[in-house]
């Protein structure tokens, strides 16, 4: 009623102050969470619904593709399989003998970590970060925090849930940093994002710091967000200090961030307080007294 | 449609045209609106238009009955949610914005699309501006310029949609400048 009374630069005036509260507190505190839930709840449906006839449409095209290409592609899938389900196999028999030899020594075994196969909805229109949509949230048991990868490295982070997608910011990010190790000499570093799509950098680096074209990085583990060992990146080029008195290492990620549809969100198996219990038990047997 | 017939009678101001209906503006928007949810090209994002933008100013100009200050705010909201930004940010530009389309309508109406579309292309440029700067304001490091093209795409997207929502909306397709015999 009253509202129809105001003239347009009153409610002008109003409807302006309301977006600045509400950027306000979005900023400021997570207390519009709910809200965005909500909305996002009905939207999302609709990406997916919207999406599909473009899947389908990419598949069509994909089956009429010229068969010596499919049959080329079979082959270095099958290859890639191949050398997949062997890295697989290694790395479930270390794991198995790692939590063995660890079992043995009587240390906190590191807890194992699950993956989610997830599927790439939509790229966010977003200007400032770099976002995909994927299909599965909440429902499906995901939190925010968790890391993405794909088969050959680090993807992004899982950065806010809906009940059946969530968001992840991938590593190219300009706010999205990992800690990593160099493979070939064990230093520790921060790689962050650049906000280019092939670009990572490693911003404040020790001028004297024995770090190489070529190196390889790996998730250090020190944050308890990434596993250890996870590939992120590879040295492009370190740039001598010029204005600062820090030198700046250019590296490559290694997986294809923003390339593929599919990626896997790695889930910490064990919460936290059953691991630490149950070698407890166990390390009372053998060893007994403080041995560590 | 109610149009006089009879030459004599027919009045001599411009040309009448029927309110557009609810369901033909709030159909457009929501198709607009889902023609940004579709899976663009991931490289080419920063391309494509803002079309819900696009079709709320038209029918800012076209029938500010119903489509006004409020309307704005909630469809920026849910442009927000959408795009993953703060909560606002694009409910603040759309309200300036449709503000400022419902302060010079009156004068826009008297121009043809392509006029129109130069006059308004300020707009859809400022309105890509003010988001990447409220988002640089409220501490975003990196904004992706690139954006700002969306801007003149829109302006130029100004024309089919005109010509297509007045064709539906049953005026005639110049316009009713074109109408008087200008």
């Amino acid at each position: 009623m009253f509202v129809r009374v105001m003239g347009l630069p009153v409610r002008f005036a109003l409807y302006i102050l309301a977006s600045l509260a509400l950027m306000g507190v979005d900023a400021r505190y997570d207390a519009l969470g709910l809200l965005r839930t909500g909305v996002a709840a009905v939207l999302h449906p609709v990406q997916v619904g919207l999406a599909r006839p473009f899947h389908y449409l990419q598949d069509a095209l994909d089956f009429f593709a010229v068969h010596g290409q499919l049959v080329h592609e079979k082959q270095r899938l099958e290859a890639t399989q191949r050398a997949l389900m062997q890295q697989l196999h290694d790395r479930a028999w270390l794991a198995a003998e790692n939590a063995h030899l660890r079992g043995l020594l009587g240390l906190a075994i590191p807890p194992g970590y699950t993956g989610h196969g997830v599927e790439v909805v939509q790229a966010m229109a977003n200007p400032f970060t770099r976002k995909v949509v994927v299909d599965r949230g909440s429902l499906q048991g995901l939190t925010a925090g968790w890391p993405a990868v794909d088969a050959s490295g680090l993807v992004g982070q899982v950065t806010r849930v809906y009940p059946a997608s969530s968001e992840i910011t991938l590593i190219t990010s300009r706010e999205q940093d990992i800690p990593v190790q160099v493979v070939r000499n064990g230093l520790r570093l921060i790689v962050s994002g650049t906000g280019q799509d092939r670009l990572l950098e490693v911003r404040f680096l020790d001028m004297h710091a024995d770090l190489q074209p070529g190196d390889e990085l790996v998730t250090s583990g020190l944050d308890g967000v990434y596993p250890a060992g996870i590939p992120v990146a590879r040295v492009v080029a370190v740039e001598p200090p010029r204005h600062t008195p820090f030198a700046r290492a250019v590296c490559a990620p290694v997986a294809g961030v923003g390339r593929h549809r599919q990626m896997l969100i790695l889930q910490r198996e064990t919460p936290a307080a059953a691991p630490t219990a149950r070698p407890a038990g166990r390390q009372a047997a053998p060893t007994g007294g403080p041995s560590s | 449609m109610a149009r006089p017939r009879g030459g004599s009678l027919r009045p001599r101001g411009p040309q009448l045209i029927a309110p557009a209906g609810a369901r033909l503006v709030y159909g457009s928007l929501a198709l607009a609106f889902l023609l940004g949810l579709l899976p663009w090209p991931e490289g080419w994002r920063w391309l494509v238009p803002d079309f819900t933008f696009l079709v709320l100013l038209y029918w800012n100009i076209h029938s500010p009955h119903r489509a006004g200050l409020g309307l704005a705010f909630v469809l920026g909201l849910l442009t927000d949610v959408a795009r993953g930004v703060l909560f606002g940010l694009h409910a603040l530009v759309y309200v300036a914005a449709a503000f400022a389309a419902l302060t010079v309508r009156r004068r826009l109406e008297n121009f043809l699309p392509p006029g129109q579309a130069l006059q308004l292309a300020p707009l859809f440029l400022g309105k890509e501006l003010a988001v990447l700067l409220l988002g640089f304001a409220l501490g975003q490091k990196a904004i992706d310029w690139w954006y700002l093209a969306a801007g003149p795409m829109a302006a130029m997207l100004w024309l089919p949609v005109c010509l297509l929502l007045h064709r539906l909306g049953g005026r005639p397709p110049a316009g009713p400048a074109a109408a008087e015999g200008k």
